[in-house]
């Protein structure tokens, strides 16, 4: 799956936020691809510019939020057949383009981005109740993004709906599409929204800590029916989650970001099997295992993550690194390393350091 | 130690729902806890597992006596030995009790007043409960905030100033500065990160054990309950389902919502990732305004039989530590965590 062509390549994205107080660097230099087809899970904890890296991708970032540099690129396709006949007077299909498109360079509001949005790429949120409208139906909110990128009658729309409901395993959807959300259970929310998202067939599903807000139980059923989907529509997933246990269970390859950084960047078993940075090997260790019990103490990771206004120089990391070199880790940026299909942003992997090391041992 | 600290028969709580004021609409009793028998031995970590909407914070609400229950005992054994039932007691006497049970909550940005300096905020159990005043307050304070780790030259600064992981350390010091002998974890860690959640894990372990605390940890994250309890029981719409020793219940469920619960548990390692779903849990946690006839878990049960509809199933003691509420519990082979590794 990784041999193949790339769908989506950010590449050094930056998403700033100006505030009163000073700069915080969101999103500090990102670099993710995802395939056709493939499950990418990015992890971290709160505050490592997950989120906000997904919201770049779809161009929704908030005021004072903004894409200061980097570029977003989505492998689009053909595009669609020019428009025969007079133009609709909401007709995005026309607006979407071909080729190779640098979504970063898009305007937030211009037609370009919303013929992508929702139809290319699409976005699911942590808590339906607040992402979705409590004032229109589920039905509505679901016609009204089919309608805006598909040529199709309000009645061929509503079909399309119910069908999407149906597959979603939402029971009796010709009734439930005209509940409004607060009628509906926490799973059943959530799976109107992702009814919502594959209504147009994505090729990209970005999944922002969906099923946070979910019962095991429930969130187990989520997980199934998005991989189900997965499989059956060939799209590629982005899936972001704090939690490991989701990305064990799902990813195909995992990206893990801390302070706005990618720091490792490779296939599923080797996070969990062969972890490479520091960060990532002192987060499992602090995770308590199911299965394996004691009333021991669980391995901590000192500090904690520093203050946005506050990042550290250097390896935003080393302050809480047990393997920190000084006067190397706090004064510049470690390199992202590539080796194979992993990439790892620690000095600790770096050729010339390990060479220098290897020299001074021998 | 191994003594009863509570022991909580039959405890029901309900709540009227729906009804409009001109009483056209019926009006709705949710039994939010339906019958709860449980008792919490002094010194341990119980844990209470369940899905939301199952009760288990309600259930934690009236121990603490936040809410008076409907009908029921919650007999709480005093220092000096003797047992008083706290559901009935009211007004002073309630209040001593006020100092002895306290509670941990969820959120730590919400359950701090921004507007009151962390002095006031740890502080204020003891002003109203009229323990400490002037200097003897800030003292208590100072010390209380060392023993979770905090430094007290930070008292008189505003919640907003501490990380999510600080806040719930203050949360913990306004919850032991009265010296409880019983505390209450409603999802303390929940709201939490892994690599700070860690870290508060292991303080709750070590004040247990530095001042001879007794917990009832309410969470939904079966990992977390394993780490950190005891024994635990589980909740399924408003009833205890399974109470167990914790590798009992985890090695050898007896419940088939527990068996569920632990299959639908994501682990951290993609090795174990199940190519097939055994158990796959159907439909939703009934509404509790309208439970269904019969054991509560039949209509989801994988080993549903005919007369499960008929009647709840008494919890009852499959081993002397090991209680089940399902009527095949000794014969049904349900698989614990151990046969998934």
């Amino acid at each position: 799956m990784s041999e193949n062509e790339p769908l989506l390549e950010v590449r050094g994205l930056k998403t700033h936020y100006a505030m009163t107080e000073g700069l915080v660097r969101a999103v500090d230099g990102v670099d993710l691809r995802v395939s056709a087809g493939e499950t990418l899970c990015v992890v971290g904890e709160s505050g490592c510019g997950k989120s906000v890296t997904a919201r770049s991708i779809l161009q929704l970032v908030d005021a004072p939020g903004k894409i200061v540099d980097g570029q977003i690129l989505f492998h689009a396709g053909e595009g669609h057949a020019a428009t025969s006949g007079k133009k609709r007077k909401r007709d995005l299909a026309a607006a979407l383009p071909a080729g190779v498109v640098d979504i970063a360079a898009l305007d937030p509001k211009g037609e370009q981005i919303r013929a992508i949005r929702g139809k290319e790429i699409a976005m699911i949120f942590q808590e339906p109740m607040s992402s979705l409208s409590p004032v229109h139906t589920i039905g509505n909110q679901i016609i009204e993004n089919i309608l805006l990128h598909e040529r199709m009658t309000k009645k061929e729309a509503r079909e399309l709906a119910i069908e999407e409901l149906r597959n979603v395993g939402i029971p009796r959807p010709e009734q439930r599409i005209d509940a409004y959300t607060f009628q509906l259970s926490g799973g059943m929310r959530q799976r109107a929204m992702i009814a919502m998202a594959l209504a147009c067939r994505p090729k990209l599903l970005i999944a922002d800590e969906p099923t946070t807000a979910l019962d095991v139980t429930t969130q187990a059923q989520i997980l199934e029916l998005l991989q189900g989907l997965q499989e059956q529509l060939g799209m590629a997933i982005i899936f972001i989650t704090h939690d490991l246990g989701v990305v064990a269970e799902i990813a195909d390859r995992v990206s893990v970001m801390y302070l706005g950084l990618v720091v490792e960047d490779t296939d599923v078993d080797s996070i969990f099997h062969a972890p490479q940075h520091p960060y990532t090997q002192a987060l499992l260790r602090s995770l308590p295992m199911v299965g394996k019990r004691s009333k021991q103490h669980l391995a901590t990771i000192r500090g904690m993550v520093p203050h946005p206004y506050n990042r550290p120089r250097g390896c935003p990391f080393h302050t809480r690194c047990d393997k920190a070199i000084p006067g190397r880790c706090d004064v510049e940026l470690p390199k992202l390393i590539q080796r194979d299909s992993r990439s790892v942003r620690c000095v600790l992997y770096d050729d010339a350091e390990i060479a220098a090391a290897d020299g001074k041992a021998t | 130690m191994n003594g009863t600290l509570l022991d909580v028969r039959d405890l029901r709580m309900e709540f009227q729902s729906g009804g409009s004021l001109l009483g056209r609409r019926r009006k709705m009793v949710v039994g939010a806890v339906d019958g709860v028998s449980l008792s919490v031995r002094a010194g341990e970590t119980l844990g209470l597992v369940g899905e939301s909407g199952c009760g288990k914070t309600t259930l934690g609400r009236c121990i603490l006596r936040a809410y008076k229950p409907t009908s029921g005992q919650l007999n709480y054994t005093r220092e000096d030995g003797s047992t008083v039932d706290l559901a009935t007691v009211k007004g002073a006497e309630l209040r001593s009790y006020r100092r002895e049970i306290r509670t941990v909550f969820q959120d730590p940005n919400s359950s701090l007043n921004p507007r009151m300096t962390v002095l006031q905020v740890i502080g204020e159990p003891l002003r109203v409960n009229g323990m400490a005043s002037g200097s003897e307050l800030t003292d208590r304070v100072a010390e209380t905030l060392r023993l979770v780790g905090l430094r007290p030259e930070y008292m008189r600064r505003y919640p907003h100033a501490f990380s999510g992981g600080e806040r719930q350390r203050i949360g913990i010091a306004r919850a032991l500065v009265t010296r409880p002998r019983l505390v209450i974890a409603d999802e303390a860690v929940s709201a939490l990160d892994v690599s700070v959640r860690s870290q508060i894990l292991n303080l709750m372990q070590d004040l247990q054990e530095q001042l001879g605390l007794t917990y009832i940890f309410v969470s939904h994250d079966l990992s977390v309950i394993q780490h950190l309890c005891d024994r635990v029981a589980v909740m399924y719409v408003g009833q205890i389902v399974e109470t167990a020793e914790t590798d009992a219940l985890f090695s050898r469920p007896r419940h088939p919502y527990t068996e569920t619960l632990l299959a639908a548990l994501p682990r951290p390692d993609p090795r174990l990732r199940k190519n097939e779903r055994a158990t796959m849990l159907r439909g939703e946690v009934p509404d509790p305004a309208n439970p269904t006839a019969g054991c509560r878990f039949h209509p989801r049960c994988p080993y549903v039989r005919d007369d499960c509809k008929d009647g709840i199933p008494e919890l009852a003691a499959v081993t002397p530590e090991h209680h089940a509420r399902c009527r095949y519990a000794a014969e049904l082979e349900l698989r614990g965590v151990a046969s998934l590794v």
